[in-house]
């Protein structure tokens, strides 16, 4: 038997579909899951919110690409608009708009799980099968020496120059055509994402995939049928038309931290830890100028990362401090990012081929909340603590130092008066910058927590089997569960878990 | 539902808006002969969706002080359209998204008389003088309200602006490159 995908703002579904197990999200997570259990003979159905886009549908324009491939038009952000919080909606996940960086959950990070978080299962040698097997469905490389463009290559020679340590990462793409645009998604499909591995793979196995299918309310969460009441969109994905049920044995959530925990209380399910916990692993932009072209926006985005201030084995938080990987955009992207309006804005615009451009990224306190108003409005509050403004500030003068040491000709702190750093001397005004909320391009691309697994429903949202406290049959298998940030990018890690979950639940269900 | 922080105002209670927004209202309708003279005449603006012709001419203005038509770039707000593009936008927000940003836009449109007690409007000032006002009082000034807003519609104006074919040329950006001919940058000397 071969599922299928149906886009369900062109198809008509069946009415009132009973199936044995509904997985909500198509991403790492749930296609992962939904593979496991279709190969296994149960009839698994996923709802996915966003639409598929593959080939030349992905068409490399920022407007139309953020606004298709991303949760409310890429507009989503923290309650103080101080964070912009990035997350995929489209058939296969955030692994579509990805910048293909495949990162394992370090055994510290495990270490800091079982010692503070006390998931014991959570072992080095339990979770093996399931991380080779990750590694496996990515077919994890490293990025060719010869891939790395001009952007990667001036963040390494900085780097270097300094002494200090770095490395080129692994990534999942395979006949990469270097066209510069994985953050809205490759026409050349070279991305091993679930869309390419997990999602036909769990086709063949008799899974079937709704496209344009919001879940709005779970019902009945401890009776052996549960009811997911959906809402059908439009074709552009942009309102909710007829609403659909379908009941399920199980359910797996697989929405992302955000979404899957909004679910959740939305209808009144789970105890007082679901929403919280919520880590967003901030992300800071910032950008070099140099005196000649770099052509950031051709080529692998990110293929290089600065180590030398990560802390792996953190004693209390497992991976900690922080890290500088080199980022780049198309000109909508960027043009969001930099601070100057006006004429001076269009100018500054003109040096785009001669920028260079990293992401700092931040390991944090699981510390956010997820909450839904009364009006239906989803609410996400962060605050950016000063523990994590101060590693912030040594990051911001460490990128700059790197650049200076690479040649730049100035290096652009974007605040609401801009800091330029052309030379050592103009660091110390990096100390003087106030973070002050909706003036800074944060960004989150990597959350967390919100359901985070724990052995007791006093510590946590969820079990370590990944079911929800106070719910018979309703799971979470996607980056919710985890306690603190898994590592500096979270699709391994999340293909590893759900893989684990997937099989660790297969296991108690009746044949 | 899913969530509707696109633009961060559900931040603001709703005493907070009705505090603003009534200002701004006792400000139009209390000062009634004096801040409708100020004011002017309804402009004409065709083929709206979901913008009033006044929330049009606000964001219009905006756009014009942002992306003025001078300059080293010759496309200009006007020539790319963008108050019609942020228009058709809204078409597609959540009621609650389309509501808040145009309370956001009487606030702009009043900002000069409101925060700055002249006896103008935005769309009244100069692009010069509307960019200072939008730089100082919004986007840099001590409220934090005014500061999302003012993040809000810039991060929609760069993103439409500079994601146009029209601007590609003047920033050595040279389009998409998946397909049959992938274009090299365009060189420095013509840009």
């Amino acid at each position: 038997m071969t599922g299928q995908i149906v886009d369900l703002s062109a198809t008509r579904a069946a009415a009132d579909a009973v199936v044995d197990v509904l997985v909500v999200g198509s991403g790492c997570g749930g296609a992962t899951a939904a593979r496991t259990l279709a190969q296994a003979g149960r009839d698994v159905l996923v709802l996915e919110e966003g639409g598929d886009f593959t080939g030349r549908q992905l068409t490399q324009r920022d407007g139309a690409m953020y606004d298709q491939l991303y949760m409310d038009r890429a507009g989503r952000s923290t309650s103080d608009l101080s964070i912009s919080v990035m997350q995929g909606r489209v058939l296969g996940g955030g692994g579509v708009i990805n910048t293909c960086d495949v990162v394992p959950i370090g055994d510290a990070t495990l270490e800091t799980w079982r010692r503070r978080f006390g998931l014991t299962d959570f072992t080095t040698e339990a979770l093996a099968p399931h991380r080779a097997r990750a590694l496996r469905d990515l077919a994890a490389t490293p990025i060719p020496e010869a891939a790395l463009n001009a952007n990667n290559r001036l963040l390494r020679q900085g780097t270097e120059a300094l002494g200090w340590r770095g490395e080129v990462m692994l990534n999942n793409r395979l006949g990469c055509a270097g066209l510069g645009t994985c953050l809205i998604g490759c026409p050349a499909n070279a991305k091993r994402n679930p869309r390419f591995v997990a999602i036909p793979q769990a086709l063949e196995a008799g899974a079937r995939f709704w496209t344009r299918a919001r879940a709005l309310r779970l019902e009945g969460a401890s009776g052996e049928l549960k009811t997911v009441e959906l809402g059908v969109l439009d074709p552009r994905g942009h309102r909710v038309g007829e609403h659909l049920r379908v009941r399920a044995r199980t359910v797996i959530l697989a929405a992302n931290a955000i979404e899957s925990a909004a679910l959740l209380i939305r209808s009144g399910l789970g105890n007082e830890h679901v929403g919280r916990h919520l880590s967003l692993q901030p992300q800071l932009p910032i950008v070099a100028r140099f005196d000649h072209d770099v052509i950031a926006f051709r080529g692998i985005p990110q293929a290089y990362g600065v180590t030398e201030f990560e802390e792996p084995a953190h004693p209390e938080h497992g991976w900690w401090g922080f890290r500088i990987e080199s980022i780049s955009g198309t000109p909508g992207i960027v043009g969001t990012i930099l601070p100057w309006l006006g004429e001076v804005g269009k100018e500054r615009m003109r040096d785009y081929p001669r920028f260079a451009s990293a992401l700092q990224l931040f390991p944090d306190e699981p510390s956010g909340r997820v909450r839904v108003e009364r009006s239906g409005r989803l609410r996400i509050d962060y605050t950016l603590g000063e523990e994590l403004l101060g590693r912030a500030r040594a990051a911001i003068k460490a990128s700059a130092r790197i650049y200076l040491a690479a040649g730049a000709r100035d290096v652009v702190v974007v605040a609401p008066e801009p800091l330029l750093i052309r030379r050592e001397s103009d660091l110390g005004a990096v100390d003087g910058l106030r973070f002050e909320p909706a003036t800074m391009p944060w960004i989150s691309a990597h959350q967390q927590g919100t359901v985070r697994f724990a052995p007791s429903q006093a510590d946590g949202g969820a079990d370590p089997a990944g079911q929800v406290y106070g719910t018979r049959g309703v799971y979470v298998f996607d980056s919710s569960g985890f306690p603190t940030s898994s590592s500096s990018h979270t699709m391994a890690p999340i293909l590893t878990v759900s893989e684990h979950l997937s099989q660790r639940l297969l296991a108690t269900l009746p044949s | 539902m899913s969530g509707s922080d696109r633009f961060g105002f559900s931040v603001l209670s709703r005493r907070r808006w009705l505090r603003l927004v009534l200002g701004a209202g006792v400000a139009v309708a209390g000062g009634a002969g004096m801040v409708r003279g100020l004011r002017g005449p309804v402009p004409a603006s065709p083929d709206l969706w979901v913008l009033s012709p006044r929330e049009h001419a606000t964001f219009a203005a905006l756009a014009r002080a942002v992306f003025p038509t001078a300059g080293s770039i010759p496309a200009g707000a006007d020539q790319l359209d963008l108050a019609h593009a942020f228009d058709r936008f809204l078409a597609d927000e959540p009621p609650w998204n389309q509501a808040d940003l145009r309370k956001a836009l009487l606030l702009l449109e009043l900002g000069p008389l409101l925060f700055e007690h002249r006896l103008t409007t935005f769309p009244r000032l100069a692009p010069e003088a509307a960019l200072r006002h939008f730089e100082d009082v919004w986007a840099r000034g001590p409220s934090l309200l005014r500061r999302q807003v003012a993040l809000a519609f810039r991060k929609f104006l760069a993103l439409v602006y500079f994601d146009s074919e029209a601007v590609w040329p003047s920033i050595g950006y040279p389009g998409p490159s998946f397909g049959a001919t992938v274009s090299p940058p365009v060189p420095e000397a013509s840009r």
